[in-house]
């Protein structure tokens, strides 16, 4: 299976760099997949939820508040102020839902997008 | 015997010295690795930022507009106003950190007013602050706090107000100066042109050539609002920087401190030992001399 390298890069740090399978970004402009060998891009981003497919199938979610997205064909980069993974189980993924909660209701962006995002995050809470 | 005992309480004093200042350079030495530690993960992403501002500028290019004519890349052959940024540390014994930073913005007032340029002082940390308030030049802005604890939103709020300013036209360049971190020894005055956005500085070359969709469509949205991010975080990369060179110059600063303190506890115990030395002579002298003088 093709993969295509993702890098989700904060203030604080590189928080996932790996091969995914395929990546759903928040864009400014509305929400979009990126698969391998996807042309070239570059796009605001705003307050969401990347959802995105690991080289073994599982899903994984990173809530962010704003930032950037460069795509090219073989790499996908991410460049976000604020980010929270939401993995793990349990107590510990309720603890990251509600610092993602947190980060979402700070961030600068329409009423609208950021209620979107805080119910996807619940929504990934009840399913988990 | 008032030397002796002067000789001891100085002896004292010196060892306290010590103390305090071996004291100092371990907490600037445990402070400067959670600085580096910092400074090396923003590092990634100042890199990734610059990476993108030069695609998107190197696309722009492409498209046919001959320079980059928004307002954030104009650039002035002669400036009116210049705005200098610098950043000190709040506090002192940390060698020649601050002086070293504070010659620099003095030498570059002196050949900005040699062309007749105005400048304007905007100053971050105490010990600059304190300098140049002694030496009467006026200070634009005064920000304390700042610099020993960095702060994002803070940063991101105050060089956005310089750039308020740039952008209404109140200052045609924006300098950043501070003294940056090299390596646990030694550090360098390091000089950025904030504002305009230096085009030649970004490397058009190393870019892939593949065509490039931009979302939103028009080109200044993302451009104006990746440019501010890209100042936001010059700033507070500087100030990050700054503070970990701050902390490698305190470390030194004490090392050689404390350094001297102990050689000068060594000298001081020579000369007790000798005053000692000299008493005891003494006072065997007086008792040979009165027994001889009994014979």
């Amino acid at each position: 299976m093709e993969l295509l390298k993702l890098e989700i890069i904060t203030p604080n740090g590189v928080i996932y760099d790996d091969d995914v399978r395929q990546v759903t970004l928040p864009g400014s402009e509305g929400e979009f997949g990126v698969l391998p060998r996807h042309a070239a891009l570059v796009s605001l981003l705003e307050a969401g939820v990347i959802t995105l497919i690991d080289k073994s199938g599982k899903e994984e979610s990173v809530a962010i508040n704003s930032g950037y997205v460069k795509v090219d064909e073989e790499k996908t980069t991410c460049i976000v102020d604020g980010a929270v993974a939401l993995t793990g189980t349990g107590s510990e993924l309720a603890e990251a839902i509600s610092e993602a909660k947190e980060l979402l209701k700070k961030a600068e962006a329409s009423n609208t997008a950021i209620a979107a995002a805080v119910s996807k995050v619940e929504q990934i809470g009840k399913t988990r | 015997m008032a030397n002796l005992k002067e000789i001891k309480r100085k002896i004292g004093s010196v060892k306290n010295t010590a103390k305090t200042t071996n004291a100092m350079k371990l907490v600037s030495s445990a402070k400067l690795k959670r600085t580096e530690e910092l400074a090396k993960r923003s590092r990634v992403y100042a890199g990734k930022l610059t990476e993108l501002l030069n695609e998107i500028a190197h696309k722009l290019q492409k498209a046919g507009k001959e320079s980059l004519d928004n307002v954030y890349f104009k650039e002035v052959s002669r400036p009116n106003v210049v705005d200098i940024v610098f950043i000190t540390a709040d506090k002192g014994l940390c060698g020649g950190f601050n002086a070293q930073t504070i010659k620099r913005v003095s030498q570059l007032i002196e050949s900005y007013k040699a062309d007749g340029t105005k400048i304007r002082l905007r100053a971050i940390g105490r010990k600059g602050i304190d300098y140049f308030k002694f030496n009467n030049v006026e200070l634009n802005d005064e920000i304390v706090g700042l610099s020993s604890a960095p702060d994002y939103a803070k940063a991101a709020e105050f060089i956005n107000e310089v750039a308020q300013s740039y952008v209404n036209g109140d200052t045609d360049k924006v300098i950043l100066v501070h003294n940056g971190y090299v390596n646990m020894i030694s550090q360098e005055i390091r000089e950025d042109q904030v504002l305009p956005v230096d085009p030649s500085k970004l490397e058009l070359s190393a870019v892939s050539t593949s065509e490039l969709e931009v979302e939103p469509d028009d080109d200044d949205t993302l451009l104006e609002a990746l440019v501010k991010r890209y100042i936001e975080y010059t700033m507070y990369y500087s100030l990050i920087d700054s503070l970990a060179a701050e902390h490698s110059a305190r470390m030194q600063a004490m090392d050689a401190a404390t350094k001297n303190a102990k050689e000068m506890v060594k000298t001081l115990t020579v000369a007790y030992n000798k005053a000692r030395q000299e008493a005891i002579t003494t006072e065997l002298i007086e008792i040979i001399s009165g027994m001889e003088s009994m014979k």
